[in-house]
């Protein structure tokens, strides 16, 4: 049963699900709790995108709404709550490529669905990869780019983490508007998407279901 | 022009426009949409070359042309890269600038336009281009930002014109702007010089050129050049009126720029590239209130004033196919990135060509036995109309591997002839 908080986020209404959380924080409802609905709602949105009923402005706005309820909530919590999370990932745009787009709004969504994600950033040079992968040991390892450089970016990403003994350590998914099949088998990479939905199933099926 | 050149010239003009008429062509031909370093990656000139040596650039392009035997000779989708460094432009990085010599000029999308700043651009929109948008997009321009800039109206005689305008344009950080713009337009005429000496060969060898000028369609244009994905996404939501009204004063002059273009140009056909409108990035409700109208409105004022609108649909459109039946047959030149060719043909079968849609990634990374087996996929889904014309989904791509480019004419020749 979606909380009001939950419905007010899914149907886009800021002003609404931004006066429930005040409403709720000076009601004395648990912070943490207030937070966790407004995360539903987005896993709610992911969930619909990857079945074709919400689109992208959903993901954006949704993530705009949770930017301004945690604002409201951070105050109000205590201490930094250690939630479990899903597994690490670490992604980046890769080397020779700046756009981010994609790979921010896949950053958001695998955030709020749990998982602890270190964003590299763009134009991320193979070094940085290896030194992130050892560093905080990831689950998935996600390699983004929009321009066909990246896809030899992609291959010696792939090649470069292969070569520091890390790459049996984690699966890598190849993501961006030109991945497919083939440069996924071109980069040696473990899987693609063209959008968040295959990332969010990719990384649900490689964490064995959210264990 | 030589007369065999002149009729290869006339030849493929005819193809191309039976194929967008729905009239069964004598065979398929490659028609590269828009090219950017791949002419020069082949012979080894570096990006940073390609962007500043305008006339290298050209006559690679034309090398590239007759070598893989395309039929048209693509657009060239890069810009004076001196004119980038003139203006100190921040809304590009482009390789001799701040990218190593090897990278890819590169577009750096951001709220160049605030979300509050939208009835300051309404009720003035040449004053806000002027004092917010240029000092925003370039570093040389920044002096504009920095001087009271009064209404242009209060100019309007000699009086005010000389001790009004005379004091403003002595100071420091416009003359600095002027001098800069000035700098930039001497590069642009480099460019356009190289650019029309370039056609005219073409021409002369038999080879038109895809299209003359690129006209952004009007969500595109505020959401890519002034509010980013990200600012007009929000924009949907929080400020709806104020969207809608942006989008129509852009989309009159972005018709009156189609008109301009068509005109100084010679070509018929413009390239409209379609960024936002793809599925995925709104809903049905969305595009139907903030894309189609205007861009549908662009496409008509194109083919009514005898152009050919060639629309470059990136990203998957399969969801939007049924907006596009609404277009009259035969009149559009679409060209396709990632949309579900099967479905495209149930569509649009009997409205519209196909064109493009060769995976890119094929092209880049795959075999020749792998491009060769996508356009007979091709073929025999079109051959049956001939409604097709070879391209990868986004004009030839930067990595495409030779041996595979060439791969595309053994099959257009192997398969495509009918």
């Amino acid at each position: 049963m979606p909380s009001e908080l939950t419905e007010a986020i899914v149907g886009m209404r800021e002003d609404e699900a931004l006066a429930i959380v005040k409403r709720e924080l000076d009601a004395g409802t648990d912070p943490a709790a207030v937070l966790e609905d407004a995360k539903e709602a987005m896993s709610v949105l992911g969930k619909r995108f990857e079945c074709g009923d919400a689109f992208i402005p959903e993901l954006i706005m949704g993530g705009e709404i949770m930017k301004g309820i945690a604002a409201e909530v951070a105050p109000h919590l205590k201490a930094a709550t250690s939630a479990t999370t899903r597994g690490s990932v670490v992604i980046g745009t890769v080397a020779g490529d700046i756009h981010d787009i994609g790979k921010d709004i896949v950053v958001l969504m695998l955030d709020v669905n749990g998982y602890d994600v270190h964003d590299l950033g763009v134009d991320v040079p193979v070094e940085k990869f290896v030194a992130a992968i050892r560093e905080v040991q990831p689950r998935i390892v996600g390699l983004s780019g929009l321009l066909t450089l990246a896809f030899d970016s992609m291959k010696a990403t792939v090649d470069g983490i292969a070569a520091a003994g890390l790459r049996d350590q984690v699966k890598i998914m190849v993501g961006g508007a030109p991945a497919d099949a083939q440069v996924q088998s071109y980069t040696g990479a473990d899987g693609w998407g063209n959008d968040v939905g295959q990332a969010l199933r990719l990384a649900e099926q490689w964490t064995g279901g959210g264990a | 022009m030589s007369s065999t050149g002149e009729e290869l010239y006339k030849q493929r003009e005819q193809r191309f426009n039976d194929i967008v008429a729905l009239r069964r062509p004598d065979r398929v031909p490659i028609v590269p949409h828009v090219i950017h370093y791949f002419a020069t990656k082949v012979k080894g000139i570096s990006n940073r070359d390609a962007g500043y040596d305008h006339k290298l650039h050209y006559d690679a392009i034309k090398e590239a042309t007759i070598r893989f035997g395309w039929d048209f000779t693509p657009t060239n989708g890069m810009f004076a890269a001196d004119g980038y460094e003139a203006l100190g432009t921040t809304q590009l990085r482009w390789p001799g600038g701040d990218l190593a010599d090897d990278a890819s000029f590169q577009f750096v999308e951001g709220e160049y336009m605030k979300a509050d700043e939208y009835d300051e651009f309404l009720a003035d929109p040449n004053g806000f281009t002027l004092t917010r948008i240029f000092p925003r997009i370039a570093g040389n321009l920044e002096g504009l930002g920095q001087v009271p800039f009064p209404p242009l109206y209060w100019l309007a005689n000699t009086y005010y014109l000389m001790n009004v305008g005379g004091p403003l344009l002595a100071a420091p950080p416009v003359r600095k702007a002027l001098e800069s713009l000035l700098a930039m337009s001497d590069a642009v005429a480099g460019y356009f010089a190289a650019d029309a000496a370039n056609a005219q060969e073409m021409a002369a060898l038999g080879y038109p050129r895809t299209w003359g000028a690129p006209i952004i369609p009007a969500f595109d244009m505020v959401s890519d050049m002034f509010r980013s994905l990200r600012g007009s996404t929000l924009d949907m939501y929080r400020h709806p009126e104020q969207l809608l009204k942006t989008i129509d004063l852009v989309q009159q002059g972005q018709i009156a720029l189609a008109m301009m273009v068509m005109q100084v140009t010679g070509n018929p056909r413009v390239f409209i590239p379609m960024h936002r409108g793809a599925g995925g990035f709104m809903s049905d409700e969305q595009f139907e209130t903030f894309y189609w109208p205007s861009f549908k409105g662009l496409v008509m004022a194109i083919i009514e004033a005898g152009g050919v609108p060639s629309p470059l649909f990136e990203g998957d459109y399969t969801p939007r196919l049924r907006y596009l039946a609404e277009f009259p047959a035969g009149k559009v030149a679409g060209h396709f990135d990632k949309v579900d060719r099967k479905v495209f043909k149930e569509v649009l079968g009997d409205k519209m060509c196909f064109w493009g849609n060769v995976p890119v990634s094929i092209l880049c990374t795959g075999t020749p036995r792998q491009v060769k087996d996508d356009v007979k996929e091709l073929v025999d889904l079109f051959g049956d109309t001939g409604a097709l014309m070879l391209d990868s989904g986004l004009g030839v791509p930067d990595e495409a591997r030779p041996e595979n480019m060439l791969a595309l004419r053994e099959a257009a020749d192997e398969f495509g002839v009918f």
